[in-house]
């Protein structure tokens, strides 16, 4: 599975980072930041709760 | 036990019924799920679909140029005196649509990161405190005019740089300006008079203070906007006083319900009010739950730009979709035990704030100030009760309360 965030639409609210901490960091520039873009099938229940929880709707999960 | 209705009488939209029962729960509860994808027809509004769906509300808020907000902003019932073709008066964030939508809302968007608004905490903290410090020694108050109206009006005027010994004028043309359909605050005039007195109002207030901080720009939200530029170009006159028009008046009468319908959930839970007491780490979840359960927008709609279909329902080009926050809210599908009260509750998907493109801008600004607010109170009310019938305002747009009055035990702030 692959992750996706749309840079022009995050707009820092970092509900993703609660949600799947491994996944998602927001920085200082108050976007969100992959730490991986390829995360472990372990973490699909949390990425998409993230995905959900994104209030600007800016996460896309793919699957290959 | 579920309520029956029949698809020809039920009513979702009129502000009356609103005003008489508050939110139509049992009528939502029914329409998720018998016709959540209901044709309303009222005699003096244009027909619309009722979407009480969750899972429809986020497909449709996510694909901003399928459904636009431009053509019409939100289901609008007409009252006798009411212009029935008015000139948009307005020109903001929510009548506007992509592309032209993100570059107006990047102007600001900044300020109302988490990271943005907690440089606010410390200012919000007083401007809460002081708002309590005022009751204190009272056995009674309005819990709305005398504590929950006050504190989002501080913040939002503090934010935009309003002198304090502007701040009531600013609260009256808010009050009028959502509550134009309600009597109280018409005084005597008619809704549309009183809705124009109050943007006229609004606007040469702005006008002015533009003129000010183009001059002399300080850090405030005012001068972020009087400055700032849209492809190279200064704003237009009325999107520039629209955008302080739908700060001032988006975030005071939301937060102040969310407020006062979250002190009336924990009166009517006490349980849950206790528990709050003794773990205050619970405080953003039962932000969040606050949020939830008093949904304080009741709806905003879309229009279709061409035809396509939700749950299987065709809808036509031009035909416009009303999305029922509240109802999406306690929806069976998302939420375990979607009627309870219960201010752990997690993960909480609630969309009161909207989602996707137009998710509301202020979002983070209002969590924070109901953090604030509750936890005061958790820790200085010892016990509150209502001391009368609670006051709802006549509005199919905010489920406002307009008085609550309670008897109460308020202390001093410990430091
Ligand atoms: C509990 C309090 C609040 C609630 C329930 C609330 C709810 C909403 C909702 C439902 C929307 C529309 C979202 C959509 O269409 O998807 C919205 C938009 C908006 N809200 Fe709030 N709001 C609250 C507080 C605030 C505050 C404090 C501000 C401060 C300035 C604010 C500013 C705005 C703005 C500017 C928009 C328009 C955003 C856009 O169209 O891009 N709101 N709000
Ligand atoms: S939740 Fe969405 S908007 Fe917020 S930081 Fe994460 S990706 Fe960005």
């Amino acid at each position: 599975m692959k992750v996706i965030v749309d840079l022009q639409l995050c707009e820092g609210n970092a509900r993703c980072m609660e949600a799947a901490p491994e996944v998602f960091e927001v920085r200082d520039d108050d976007k969100a930041h992959l730490l991986t873009d390829h995360p472990p099938e372990s973490l699909r229940e949390k990425v998409k709760l993230a995905v959900r929880m994104c209030p600007r709707q800016a996460i896309t999960l793919k699957e290959e | 036990m579920e309520k029956q209705f029949s698809l020809d009488t039920i009513d979702v939209i009129g502000p009356d019924h609103y005003a008489r029962n508050g939110y139509p729960h049992p009528e939502w509860t029914y329409l998720r799920k018998h016709k959540p994808v209901f044709w309303c027809e009222h005699p003096n509004t244009d027909p619309f679909w009722a979407i009480t769906k969750h899972a429809d509300i986020v497909h449709i808020s996510r694909q901003p140029r399928l459904f636009l907000n431009g053509p019409r902003l939100l289901v609008f019932i007409n009252e006798p005196g009411m212009d029935l073709a008015p000139t948009p008066p307005f020109r903001h964030l929510l009548d506007m649509d992509p592309p032209e939508h993100g570059e107006y809302r990047a102007i600001v968007s900044r300020k109302f990161t988490p990271r943005g608004v907690r440089e606010l905490e410390s200012q919000i903290d007083a401007i809460a405190k002081k708002v309590l410090d005022d009751v204190t020694g009272r056995d009674r108050c309005d819990f709305v005019l005398d504590i929950s109206s006050k504190i989002p009006l501080a913040v939002i005027a503090e934010l935009l740089g309003v002198p304090h010994e502007d701040w009531e004028q600013l609260f009256q043309w808010t009050n009028e300006t959502i509550g134009g359909t309600d009597p109280e605050f018409q005084q005597g005039a008619s809704v549309q008079e009183t809705l124009d007195r109050a943007r006229l109002g609004l606007f040469q207030y702005f006008t002015d203070m533009v003129a000010q901080r183009i001059k002399r720009p300080t850090g405030d939200i005012t001068s972020i906007v009087a400055n700032a530029k849209v492809n190279g170009q200064p704003l237009p006159q009325l999107e520039l006083l629209s955008y302080f028009f739908l700060l001032v008046v988006a975030g005071n009468e939301t937060t102040r319900n969310a407020t006062t319908g979250g002190l009336l959930a924990l009166i009517e839970n006490p349980d849950q009010w206790e528990r709050l007491r003794k773990n205050p780490s619970l405080i953003k979840s039962a932000v969040e739950e606050i949020v939830r359960w008093t949904t304080p927008v009741i709806q905003f709609a879309r229009t279709a730009a061409q035809d396509t279909e939700i749950r299987g329902q065709k809808i036509k080009a031009g035909e416009s979709v009303c999305l029922f926050y509240p109802s999406a809210n306690r929806d069976e599908e998302v939420f375990g035990e979607p009627f309870k009260f219960d201010i752990g509750r997690n993960p909480n998907p609630h969309i009161a704030f909207g989602i996707g493109e137009h998710f509301c801008l202020g979002a983070n600004l209002a969590r924070l100030e109901l953090e604030v607010i509750f936890r005061q109170l958790v820790e200085r009310m010892e016990y509150a009760e209502l001391a009368g019938p609670v006051e709802r305002l006549r509005s199919s747009f905010v489920g406002g309360i307009k008085h609550m009055p309670i008897r109460m035990k308020l202390n001093p702030a410990r430091n």
